[in-house]
C-alpha cells in the first residue's frame, strides 16, 4: 500500500509538508478547510457511509496516517459499529462491533476523550483486525453531537509514531465536523425511514364495503418528524369490522417502529377475541412486557356485521364525534380508560352504541384538537360544527379546513371518517376471488355481513353459509389444475328469496376423494332449489333459499 | 419450453403427467418454469411426477414454487411425486428445505 505520508506525485493537494510548529498549525488550519469543504452542498447527495468514506480519505491526507475509521454508536446494544474505514476496510466489511468501555474505541466512547496508543498490542486493542493489519500506533477521539457521543473516529499508522497533543487537537476539530455532518445525515435517514414505515403501515386504500364508506387524512407535524399516529381498518372472520385509531407518545423513527408493532399486535389479538376492551388489555400487557417505557392511546371500534351497532373501548384517546342524519354532531360520551403502557392490569370497559343509517363517525388523534390558543372544549365545539352526515371525504375536507386551515400543525394529525350508507335496498354481493382455500374465509366474511344486512335469521344464515361454502370449495378443489383460476359468487335478494350463483371458469371433472358427492347432497338440503350447470368451460351452481320471517 | 438456463419437458401419459426439469432455476427464470409446469398439469390429471434429477442449481425462489405447487395439487387432489436421485443437487436442497415432508420423493429417505 502506498505510504500517504508523502503526497503522491501529481496529486494537487493544497498543502505543504510540515516544517515547524508554526507552519504546522497554519498548515493544519488549511487542511481543516478541506474537511470543511466536504460538508458543503456538493456532497449533499451522499448517504452516511459515502460521506464518511470521503471524509476519512481527507483525514488520512491531513494527518499523514495510513488508516482512518469511524465507528457509530448503536444505542440499543451500547456498542460501536464500524461504519466507514480507509486503509482498514475489513472493519466495515466484517461488521466489527466494539462494546462501549472495552478496547481502544470502546474506551474513547466511554471516557469521552482522546486516547493515544503509541504501541498497539493485545492488551489495549480488542479488535484483531487492527493488530493483524500491522497497525503500530493509534489516535482516536469521540464524535460528539450536542454533548452526546455519536461514535468514535480513529486514525492509525503502520510505522511507530508518537501522536502529539496537537494531532489530537486537530483530530478533535475534524471529529466535530464529521459529527455535525453525520448527525444531519442520520436525522435525515431516520426521518426518511420513519416516513417510509408510516406510509407502509397506514392503509393505502381503505376497504370497499357495501354499507360503509371511509375517508382518511394524515398530516405530519411541524417539527417534520413523523410521529406515532396510526389508523387501521380490517375485517375479522366473523364478519365484524375493526376501526382503530391510535397515537404512540413520542416522535420519529422510534415512535413509528412502536406504532408498527402495536398495529400488528392489535390485529393478532383481534383474531383471538373480538371484545375491544380485551384486545386493548392484551396489547397493553404485550407493550409493558416487551417495550417498557412506551406509551400509547388507542380507540378501538368494532362494527357488528350488520353495522347496526359499534362496540368501542377507549384507552386515553380523544372520543370520536358522531353526526346522525339531519342532526348536529356530538362528541360520543364514553368511559375513558388509561392509555396503554402505564398501569398493570387496569380495568377496561366497552360501550355499545347504535349507528343509524346515514350517520357519520369521525375518529382522530389529539393533534386535531390540541392548540395553545384555544381550550379543548372550544376545539371540540368547532369540530362538531365541521362534522356533518355527509360523504366521508367531504367530512374529512371540512374538518381539515376548519381545524387546520393554513397553519402547519404542531403535532401529527390523523383523521378517519366512516359513514353508514343509507341504502333502503341492500346491493347484491359480488365476489371474484382466486380459487384457493384461503378465499373461502374471505367469502364467508362478506356473506355473513351481507346476510346480517338483509336480516337473515341465524338458522337461515348458517344454512346459506354452508351451501355457498360447499359450492365454492368445489370450485377450489376441482375446477382447475396447477395453474389455478377464479371463483365468482353472486348473491342477491329477490323478494324474500336469497339467490346464490357460484361460478368457475374451469373444466368440469367428477369429484374426487373421500367426500365424493357429499357436497351436492349438502347443497340440496340447505337450499330450497339447487341447479348445477356444466358448460364446456365453466361450472355454475344456482341455489335459492327463502328467508324465514 | 426453453429458457437460457433451464429446460422444461412435459410428457402426458393417460391420467399421469410427467414433467422433467433440467438446468438452473433461480429468481430470473422461476416464473417461466412455474408457468410451463402449471400449464402442463390440468385438473384432469390424477398423478403428476416432477423429475428434478437434471436440475444443477435451484435457489429459494425455485423452491418456493415447488412448495406452492405441492400445496396447490394437494388441494386439487392430484397426487404429486418428485423424482430426485440420491446425490443430485436438487435432492440435497429438497431434504434441507423439508419439501419431502409435503410431497413424496423418490427414492424415499433412507
Amino acid at each position: 500500500m502506498p505510504h500517504p505520508k508523502q503526497p503522491e506525485v501529481g496529486r494537487a493537494l493544497p498543502f505543504r509538508r510540515p516544517m515547524n510548529d508554526a507552519t504546522q498549525t497554519k498548515d493544519a488550519t488549511g487542511r481543516l478547510r478541506q474537511i470543511e469543504a466536504l460538508t458543503d452542498s456538493a456532497l449533499a447527495h451522499l448517504d452516511v457511509e459515502e460521506l464518511l468514506s470521503e471524509l476519512l480519505e481527507r483525514v488520512r491526507d491531513v494527518l499523514h496516517v495510513d488508516t482512518a475509521a469511524v465507528l457509530l454508536l448503536d444505542r440499543a446494544s451500547n456498542s460501536l459499529i464500524a461504519t466507514a474505514a480507509r486503509g482498514i476496510e475489513e472493519e466495515v466489511i466484517q461488521g466489527v462491533r466494539i462494546p462501549v468501555g472495552r478496547g481502544f474505541a470502546g474506551r474513547i466512547a466511554a471516557e469521552k476523550r482522546a486516547v493515544i496508543l503509541d504501541r498497539v498490542d493485545h492488551t489495549n486493542v480488542l479488535n484483531p483486525i487492527l493488530r493483524d493489519r500491522g497497525i503500530r500506533s493509534l489516535l482516536g477521539v469521540p464524535l460528539r453531537s450536542q454533548g452526546e457521543v455519536l461514535g468514535v473516529l480513529h486514525v492509525g499508522t503502520l510505522s511507530p509514531r508518537k501522536f502529539t497533543e496537537d494531532d489530537a487537537e486537530l483530530l478533535h476539530l475534524v471529529a466535530d465536523r464529521v459529527a455535525l455532518a453525520t448527525q444531519a445525515r442520520l436525522n435525515e435517514a431516520d426521518r426518511s425511514a420513519a416516513i417510509a414505515l408510516q406510509n407502509s403501515l397506514l392503509p393505502g386504500r381503505l376497504p370497499q364495503l357495501h354499507g360503509l364508506e371511509f375517508a382518511a387524512r394524515y398530516v405530519p407535524g411541524e417539527a417534520g418528524g413523523v410521529g406515532g399516529d396510526w389508523y387501521d381498518v380490517f375485517s375479522l372472520p366473523s364478519g365484524r369490522l375493526c376501526v382503530v385509531m391510535g397515537d404512540v407518545v413520542g416522535r420519529g423513527l422510534r415512535a413509528a417502529v412502536v406504532m408498527g408493532r402495536l398495529r400488528s399486535t392489535l390485529r393478532a389479538y383481534s383474531l383471538m377475541t373480538e371484545d375491544p376492551a380485551e384486545v386493548i388489555a392484551r396489547v397493553d400487557r404485550k407493550l409493558q412486557h416487551f417495550e417498557p417505557g412506551e406509551m400509547a392511546t388507542i380507540m378501538m371500534t368494532v362494527f357488528d356485521p350488520s353495522y347496526d351497532t359499534i362496540t368501542i373501548s377507549c384507552a386515553g384517546h380523544p372520543p370520536p364525534v358522531m353526526a346522525r342524519a339531519n342532526d348536529p354532531a356530538t362528541v360520543l360520551e364514553l368511559p375513558v380508560d388509561p392509555p396503554i403502557g402505564v398501569f398493570a392490569n387496569h380495568r377496561r370497559r366497552n360501550t355499545t352504541i347504535e349507528i343509524p343509517r346515514g350517520a357519520v363517525l369521525c375518529l382522530f388523534t389529539d393533534g386535531l384538537v390540541e392548540r395553545r390558543d384555544a381550550t379543548l372544549d372550544e376545539r371540540f365545539d368547532e369540530l362538531c360544527q365541521a362534522v356533518q352526515a355527509d360523504a366521508p371525504d367531504a367530512v374529512c375536507a371540512a374538518v381539515m379546513l376548519r381545524m387546520v386551515g393554513s397553519t402547519t400543525p404542531k403535532d401529527d394529525i390523523a383523521v378517519l371518517t366512516v359513514r353508514r350508507t343509507d341504502d333502503s335496498r341492500t346491493a347484491p354481493l359480488d365476489i371474484h376471488v382466486a380459487a384457493v382455500p384461503t378465499s373461502l374465509g374471505q367469502i364467508r366474511v362478506a356473506l355473513r355481513r351481507w346476510l346480517a344486512t338483509v336480516g337473515a335469521t341465524d338458522d337461515d344464515a348458517n344454512d346459506i353459509l354452508v351451501a355457498v361454502g360447499e359450492a365454492t370449495a368445489n370450485a377450489v378443489e376441482h375446477a382447475y389444475g396447477a395453474a389455478g383460476g377464479v371463483v365468482e359468487v353472486h348473491v342477491d335478494l329477490e323478494d324474500r328469496d336469497v339467490v346464490i350463483r357460484v361460478r368457475d371458469s374451469g373444466q368440469w371433472r367428477a369429484p374426487r376423494g373421500e367426500h365424493r358427492g357429499r357436497g351436492t347432497m349438502i347443497m340440496e338440503k340447505t337450499s330450497d332449489t339447487f341447479h348445477l350447470i356444466r358448460g364446456e368451460n365453466f361450472t355454475e351452481v344456482i341455489m335459492r333459499r327463502r328467508l324465514s320471517t | 419450453v426453453s429458457t437460457p438456463a433451464v429446460t422444461v419437458t412435459t410428457e402426458p401419459s393417460g391420467s399421469t403427467i410427467a414433467v422433467k426439469l433440467a438446468g438452473e432455476i433461480d429468481l430470473a427464470n422461476a416464473d417461466d418454469v412455474a408457468q410451463a409446469v402449471d400449464a402442463a398439469i390440468t385438473n384432469q390429471s390424477f398423478d403428476a411426477i416432477i423429475d428434478v434429477a437434471g436440475i444443477t442449481y435451484i435457489d429459494s425462489v425455485g423452491m418456493r414454487y415447488l412448495f406452492t405447487l405441492a400445496a396447490r395439487l394437494n388441494t386439487a387432489q392430484i397426487r404429486l411425486r418428485f423424482l430426485a436421485p440420491l446425490g443430485t443437487p436438487a435432492r440435497r436442497v429438497i431434504e434441507l428445505s423439508g419439501l419431502n415432508a409435503v410431497a413424496p420423493v423418490d427414492p424415499p429417505l433412507g
